[in-house]
């Protein structure tokens, strides 16, 4: 397997995995995020 | 060529609207200013790397990207986007820390503080004619064509339209929740993606075998004053209005810093894999695969279309909507916020109420849309477009804006005035010249004015227009005789 190959198999996991695991984060947040618009309007 | 398959309607359909609902809900959401155009200075980082990403990265980085991917090879990624990392970790650690420390809304609230009312307006225009969401809907248009077989109008009109609306109606939450949506679909389709590309053109190897060498040449055989300017326009994260909007708009700047460190790995890898997309789309057009004649800007879509199976296929369609759906969303947001706030609200000459602020920025975010509109069917290609809007900015504010935070000396209103003023006016003046007056040259892709034995290409501008903003820097500097600003 060449550099560019590999290089490019790593971008995939970044871009795959990656991508999926910041969503959870963000997805852990949200709740309170969405607390903090509700209290607003009320 | 493989079709579209009614399942891939159904997909895209189902995004289509549940972007449109997360707008809906949050239509009736804000109670202040605040809320409406800096979701409440209470972004996390998840969201900040989400949002971040999303809208930095539009179409014009999807094909234009690949467009040079395409033509030149790794060059793309070596000599256009790598240059772009370096900005990004200075704006991480120098920059983004700098901004926290005062309590702005908006790029031109810093022109203000540092140079009176009058360089606000002069950056407002330039942040506002930047963030119109030209490039945005000229890659609906190419979309719409696509995906639907409509005309480019069309597809500008209905899928502009569509995040338009929810634009209008939700403000900085519904583009900042949209915006993740749309990073985890623009990311995970590219991934999804590459495998079915490489199988398609009979493996990796291939490439080395049907392509030129030069293709591999991490400088390729670009000139090096074209690299420079590409490069260069890695600069406007500096003073990227809707960078500075998401600085504001996050919980601390240790949020931003560390947002900033994990989305450029992951920016890093989405431009390498376009690259080797767009590349595996050259070895598809010289193996008969996919239609030789293909737009270099329309080859990454066209392989795509012909290696995903149906439903798959869908996916990547919404993906590719999304990218450009988040990145049209930000830019209406920035520029109705730059007629609402910094333009409408100082010129007012009574107390502006939040509700007010609010529905003249949806009416700026309309015009916007309208303008940006217009100057999608002014250009020819996407490139050209993205290097006129980039050098707009960074032509009247990069001088101004990094002067006026980091050196308290130089804080003189007449420096910024003409700096900022100079720059915008030379880039608008040498762009309308080299368009009118240059031809355009479909072998380098851009504009071309020739002057006695000097050929200057509309991407050569900036050479003239950064220089001509520092002298009027400078030249301010002699004149003002009065005090420093704050």
């Amino acid at each position: 397997m060449s550099n560019w190959e590999l290089f490019t198999w790593i971008s995939v996991i970044i871009l795959g995995p990656g991508a999926i695991f910041v969503f959870i984060l963000f997805l852990r947040d949200l709740p309170e995020l969405l607390r903090k618009t509700d209290k607003k309007i009320s | 060529m493989q079709t579209i398959a009614t399942i891939d309607y159904i997909i895209i359909t189902v995004y289509i609207l549940g972007m449109v609902g997360v707008g809906i809900w949050f239509a009736r959401r804000h109670a202040t200013f605040d809320d409406f155009f800096l979701a409440g200075r209470s972004l996390t980082t998840p969201l900040l790397i989400t949002t971040l990403i999303s809208t930095y990265y539009g179409i014009d980085v999807l094909f234009g990207d690949s467009q040079l991917g395409f033509t030149d090879g790794v060059v793309a990624w070596f000599g256009y986007a790598r240059p772009t990392y370096a900005f990004f970790v200075i704006a991480a650690f120098l920059l983004a820390h700098r901004l926290r420390k005062e309590n702005f809304k908006s790029l031109p609230d810093i022109l203000e503080k540092y140079y009176g009312r009058e360089t606000r307006y002069v950056g407002a225009v330039a942040s506002f004619i930047y963030s119109l969401p030209a490039l945005s809907l000229y890659g609906f248009g190419m979309l719409g064509e696509v995906i639907m077989g409509w005309s480019p109008y069309l597809g500008m009109l209905i899928l502009g339209g569509i995040a338009l609306a929810y634009t209008l109606a939700g403000g900085f939450w519904a583009v900042a929740l949209t915006d993740s949506i749309q990073f985890v679909m623009m990311c995970v389709v590219l991934a999804i993606a590459t495998p079915f590309a490489l199988k398609l053109i009979g493996g990796f190897d291939q490439m080395y075998i049907f392509l030129d060498p030069n293709y591999f040449e991490p400088m390729g055989d670009l000139s090096i004053w074209l690299i420079i300017i590409y490069a260069s326009t890695g600069l406007t994260i500096l003073v990227e209005p809707t960078f500075y909007q998401r600085i504001f708009a996050a919980k601390s700047y240790k949020n931003v810093r560390n947002a900033l460190i994990a989305g450029i790995f992951i920016w890093g890898a989405y431009d390498w894999i376009i690259t080797i997309l767009a590349m595996a789309a050259k070895v598809g057009t010289l193996k008969g695969i996919i239609d030789p004649g293909v737009e270099p800007d329309a080859a990454l879509l066209t392989i795509m279309i012909t290696a995903l199976p149906a439903g798959i296929l869908g996916i990547f369609l919404a993906g590719v909507l999304s990218t450009e759906m988040s990145t049209l969303d930000s830019y209406c947001l920035v520029a109705g916020g730059n007629v609402a706030y910094d333009v409408y609200r100082p010129m007012a000459k009574k107390e502006i109420s939040d509700t007010q602020l609010i529905t003249t920025t949806r009416y700026g975010i309309a015009l916007s849309w309208v303008l940006g509109f217009v100057m999608a069917l002014a250009f020819e290609q996407m490139l050209g477009l993205w290097v006129f809007m980039a050098s707009i900015l960074i032509s009247s504010v990069t001088v101004p804006i990094i002067f006026g935070l980091y050196i308290k000396n130089f804080r003189k209103p007449m420096a910024g005035l003409l700096s900022a003023g100079l720059g915008l006016l030379s880039t608008i003046i040498l762009n309308v010249l080299v368009m009118s007056r240059g031809v355009f040259v479909g072998e380098e892709e851009t504009y071309v004015l020739q002057l006695g034995q000097w050929e200057i290409m509309q991407e050569y501008i900036m050479y003239f227009t950064v220089p001509i903003s520092l002298l009027g820097y400078f030249f301010g500097l002699l004149i003002d005789k009065g005090k420093n600003y704050e």
